[in-house]
C-alpha cells in the first residue's frame, strides 16, 4: 500500500531522516515509536507530502508521489490525524466532516452531511453535530477529526501523535476508536507513545532513532527482546 | 474677532454635500482597495517568487513614497501615457484605491500569517488545493481577525482623502477652499469642516467597536 525507499529529509543542515526504507501493506496496523526529535513525524508527514522529501521515493497505492497532481490524489486516498486536531475553528462539527467531500469530491451538500452524521455515531458523537470544536473537550475534538480524515473513505490512516496533547482520562476514548478502525481492517501507521496500544493493536513496530530505522518487528518481539541497544535503552525508560 | 454663526449655518448643507463626496471616495477607494489588498496579501506569500516579488515590489512603492505625490503622478504622468485628460474622479478613485490597496495588502499578510498553520495542513491532507484551503479556511478566519486594523484603515483613506482636493475635486476639503475665498471665513469653515471629519472617523470607530464585539475577534465562530 505504502512503499518508501530510500527517503532523505534534509531542513537545512539538519538531517532529520537518513536512507528511510519501510513497507507498510495492506491492512497493516504499524506503530513508529522513538525518541522526540528521531524524525518519526517527519516520516509520517513525508508519507502525504506535508514535508517535501530532499531525496527518495515514496509510492502509495500504486501512485509515485512526483506531480503536483499525483500529491493531491495521494492526499485524497490518505487521511491524517494531527497531534493537536486542526479542526477548523469557524465551522461546526458537521461541516468540519462534510467540507472535504463536498469540495474534493464533488458531493451533495446533504448526502455529505448524511456521511458525516454516520461518522459522527461511529466515533460516538451523534448529539455534537452542530457544536463548534471550541466547544468539545480534547478527546471530543481529536474523533471529530478522525471522523473528518474517514469522511474522504481514505484507504490509509496517518496518525501524528494523536493522544499527545490530551489530557489522561480522554486518551482511552480516541484510542478505542483507533482500535475499532484496526479492527475493519483499515490501513494505518501511527507515530505514539501509547506503547500499550502498539502491542495490543500494532501488526507491526517501527523503532526510529536519529533519522534511522533502527529496528523493527512483531510488537512482542521489539518490546520483549529488542535485539539493538538502543532499542532496550529506549523502552527501558518508558514501559 | 467677530465669529460668524451665520456663515457656518448658510456653509452647512454645501459642506455636507462634500462630506458625502468624501465618503463616497473613501468607500469606493477601501472597497477597490480591500479587493487589491485581498490578493497582493496573498501573492505576498507565494511560492512563486516573481509574484512574490511584484506584490513586495508594489506594497514596498506605495508604502515610502506619499499619497500626495502619487496622486500628482496619476494625474498629471499618467495622461501623457495614456493620451488623453483623466477626469479628477478617477483620478482621485485610482489614487486613493491603489494607495489602500498596499496598506490592506499588508493588513491581509498578516491575518492570514496569524491563522496557525495546522489549519493549511489540515486543508492540503483532506486532498484541498492551496487554494480551496485559502478560500474555505484560512481567509474566513483571517477576516475576523483584521476587522479593526482594517476599521483604522477605513478611517485614515477619510482623512487621507482631503487630499484629492489638490487636484480640484470637489470634496469636504475642497467645498471648505473654495467657501473660504468667497468669504473670507477661514475660521468659521475650517473649524466646522474639522467637526464633520470628526464626526465621520468617530462614527466609524463606534461601528467598527461593535462589530469587533460581534464577531468576538478571537478564534470562535
Amino acid at each position: 500500500m505504502i512503499s518508501i525507499k530510500n527517503l532523505h529529509k534534509k531542513f537545512g543542515n539538519l538531517h532529520v531522516l537518513k536512507d528511510v526504507s519501510a513497507h507498510i501493506a495492506e491492512q497493516e496496523v504499524v506503530v513508529i515509536i522513538g525518541p522526540s526529535g528521531s524524525g518519526k513525524s517527519t516520516l509520517l508527514r513525508c508519507i502525504n507530502y506535508l514535508e517535501q522529501p530532499t531525496e527518495g521515493e515514496i509510492v502509495v497505492d500504486g501512485i509515485p508521489l512526483t506531480s503536483e497532481a499525483n500529491i493531491n490524489k495521494v492526499r485524497e486516498e490518505v487521511g491524517m490525524v494531527f497531534q493537536r486536531f486542526n479542526l477548523f475553528p469557524h465551522m461546526t462539527v458537521l461541516q468540519n466532516i462534510a467540507l472535504a467531500p463536498v469540495k474534493v469530491r464533488g458531493m451533495q451538500r446533504a448526502e455529505a452531511e448524511q456521511v458525516a452524521l454516520v461518522l459522527l455515531e461511529k466515533v460516538g458523537l451523534s448529539d455534537k453535530a452542530n457544536a463548534y470544536p471550541e466547544q468539545l473537550s480534547g478527546g471530543q475534538q481529536q474523533r471529530v477529526a478522525i471522523a473528518r480524515a474517514l469522511a474522504m473513505k481514505p484507504k490509509v490512516m496517518l496518525f501524528d501523535e494523536p493522544t499527545s496533547a490530551l489530557d489522561p482520562e480522554m486518551i482511552k476514548e480516541v484510542l478505542d476508536v483507533m482500535k475499532t478502525l484496526a479492527n475493519e481492517g483499515m490501513t494505518m501507521a501511527v507515530v505514539t507513545h501509547e506503547m500499550g496500544f502498539a502491542r495490543e493493536v500494532g501488526d507491526r513496530v517501527i523503532f526510529m532513532d536519529e533519522g534511522r530505522i533502527v529496528e523493527e518487528g512483531l510488537p512482542d518481539d521489539v518490546f520483549l527482546n529488542a535485539k539493538e541497544e538502543r532499542t532496550k535503552a529506549f523502552l527501558s525508560k518508558i514501559l | 474677532m467677530n465669529f460668524d454663526f451665520e456663515l457656518i449655518i448658510q456653509s452647512f448643507p454645501l459642506l455636507l454635500m462634500g462630506a458625502g463626496v468624501t465618503v463616497q471616495i473613501t468607500v469606493l477607494s477601501v472597497g477597490f482597495g480591500l479587493l487589491i489588498g485581498m490578493f497582493v496579501g496573498i501573492a505576498r506569500l507565494a511560492t512563486i517568487w516573481p509574484v512574490k516579488m511584484l506584490a513586495a515590489v508594489y506594497v514596498d512603492f506605495i508604502r515610502g513614497t506619499p499619497l500626495l505625490v502619487q496622486i500628482f503622478l496619476i494625474y498629471f504622468a499618467l495622461p501623457l501615457i495614456v493620451g488623453q485628460r483623466i477626469d479628477p474622479f478617477i483620478a482621485a478613485i485610482t489614487a486613493c484605491s491603489v494607495n489602500s490597496g498596499a496598506y490592506v495588502a499588508e493588513i491581509f499578510r498578516g491575518g492570514i500569517q496569524s491563522i496557525d498553520k495546522g489549519q493549511m495542513e489540515a486543508g492540503r491532507s483532506l486532498g484541498m488545493t492551496w487554494g480551496q484551503t485559502m478560500r474555505y479556511i484560512i481567509l474566513p478566519q483571517a477576516f475576523k481577525r483584521i476587522i479593526p486594523p482594517l476599521g483604522n484603515e477605513f478611517i485614515a483613506m477619510l482623512k487621507d482623502s482631503s487630499l484629492v482636493s489638490v487636484i480640484g475635486f470637489e470634496e469636504l476639503t475642497r467645498r471648505g477652499q473654495l467657501i473660504i475665498a468667497r468669504t473670507y471665513g477661514s475660521f468659521e469653515i475650517w473649524i466646522t469642516v474639522a467637526f464633520i471629519y470628526l464626526v465621520m472617523t468617530f462614527t466609524i470607530s463606534r461601528f467598527v467597536d461593535y462589530l469587533e464585539r460581534r464577531y468576538k475577534t478571537d478564534d470562535k465562530h
